[in-house]
């Protein structure tokens, strides 16, 4: 985070680019340079861990921002988390059921500009199961890049979901029902 | 000496009596505490603990009823038939049976979790249940039940033992001294 806030918030950014770039821009996932942190509480404690994304497609309209889209597809199955306890009972039948759904989909429906960032709603899909969710977004240009230059950008979106709403309702008496997620995209635009 | 004889606890059943005593009471102290306390990192090896002890126990169990095939254990002071070592009997049987019954139900709720179970937080034993929200409900409802019935039976054979020390039958101290 510390190297994101060296870096300038994009809306500013994309103000200031949208003469350059009036038609959406596509963007591919940088997956390897990207991931997903989730934290959870743990009686007096905290679980986090870590979920590889598998595919992310956007479409970002600097100019006109509610125009933009966001399709996220995260891997449940490769989920890793603080102590080994906690991945396997996360993993397991009684919370994502990975072994019948394998990943966790979000498909944004509406982007919001708001302060330096968005809002993104839309609809999360976990075990199968699709509830509407929303997250705050904001948005870097990647460090070496120069100014105006959205070719390889950073996105990060936050949020939380109720693990309970998606029937994921395993150790509830152990392990706390709101998981909060950090979502790091970094994205390369699409020739 | 290490084997029993017609009269007398030999080391071995004496070190095994003790031992399983000490490992219950673990247990029974430990279980408890697991029911009420408030889970979190810093105690989250007491589950893992109660895992292994409970093992060792079942595992103990069957060492002592092998032993007793090979060195049979005395038999109880006084009339055979009078009612308290009739009751003895009775009780030292139930004993065995919840000793075996309550582990294997442990065992099978936490395999029915679908989690590792570690022993000695080292070594992974393989599940004796599939992974099932009802064996889940089934096998902790019957360690739990099985275990209160345990405490009953404990607190009977405790009192008939103290009882007999009491009274200078000799049963407590060939328990203690052989």
């Amino acid at each position: 985070m510390t190297l994101l806030k060296k870096l300038t918030p994009i809306l500013g950014l994309l103000l200031m680019a949208q003469t350059a770039l009036a038609a959406p821009q596509r963007y591919h996932l940088q997956t390897d340079l990207s991931s997903v942190g989730f934290e959870t509480d743990f009686g007096p404690d905290k679980i986090t861990g870590t979920m590889p994304i598998r595919t992310a497609d956007l479409t970002l309209d600097f100019a006109h921002v509610a125009a933009s889209k966001v399709t996220v597809t995260l891997d449940a199955a490769g989920s890793q988390a603080s102590f080994p306890f906690a991945a396997q009972a996360m993993r397991g039948p009684k919370v994502l059921n990975t072994a019948e759904f394998p990943e966790i989909s979000f498909v944004s429906t509406s982007v919001v500009p708001q302060d330096q960032g968005a809002t993104v709603a839309g609809n999360i899909t976990i075990r199968g199961v699709t509830q509407p969710a929303s997250f705050h977004a904001e948005i870097w240009r990647q460090q070496g890049t120069v100014a105006g230059d959205l070719s390889h950008l950073t996105i990060r979106l936050t949020g939380a979901v109720l693990r309970s709403q998606f029937g994921a309702v395993g150790w509830s008496d152990m392990v706390g029902d709101e998981v909060r997620l950090d979502i790091l995209a970094r994205i390369e635009r699409a020739n | 000496m290490l084997r029993n004889d017609a009269t007398h606890f030999g080391l071995v059943s004496r070190l095994i009596h003790w031992a399983m005593a000490a490992l219950i009471l673990s247990l029974l102290v430990l279980g408890t505490q697991l029911k009420t306390m408030q889970p979190g990192l810093a105690n989250l090896w007491l589950y893992g603990l109660h895992k292994s002890l409970g093992l060792t126990a079942l595992v103990l169990v069957a060492v002592r009823l092998v032993w007793h095939r090979i060195s049979p254990p005395p038999a109880p002071i006084g009339p055979p038939r009078a009612w308290e070592n009739r009751l003895a009997k009775a009780v030292h049987r139930l004993t065995y049976a919840l000793l075996i019954l309550i582990p294997l139900a442990g065992w099978a709720y936490a395999s029915a979790t679908g989690l590792d179970i570690l022993f000695a937080n080292r070594w992974v034993i393989p599940p004796i249940a599939p992974v099932s929200e009802a064996w889940e409900n089934a096998a902790h409802l019957a360690h739990s039940v099985l275990t209160k019935i345990l405490m009953g039976v404990l607190a009977l054979h405790v009192l008939g033992a103290l009882r007999r020390g009491i009274e200078g039958d000799g049963t407590l101290d060939r328990m203690i001294g052989g």
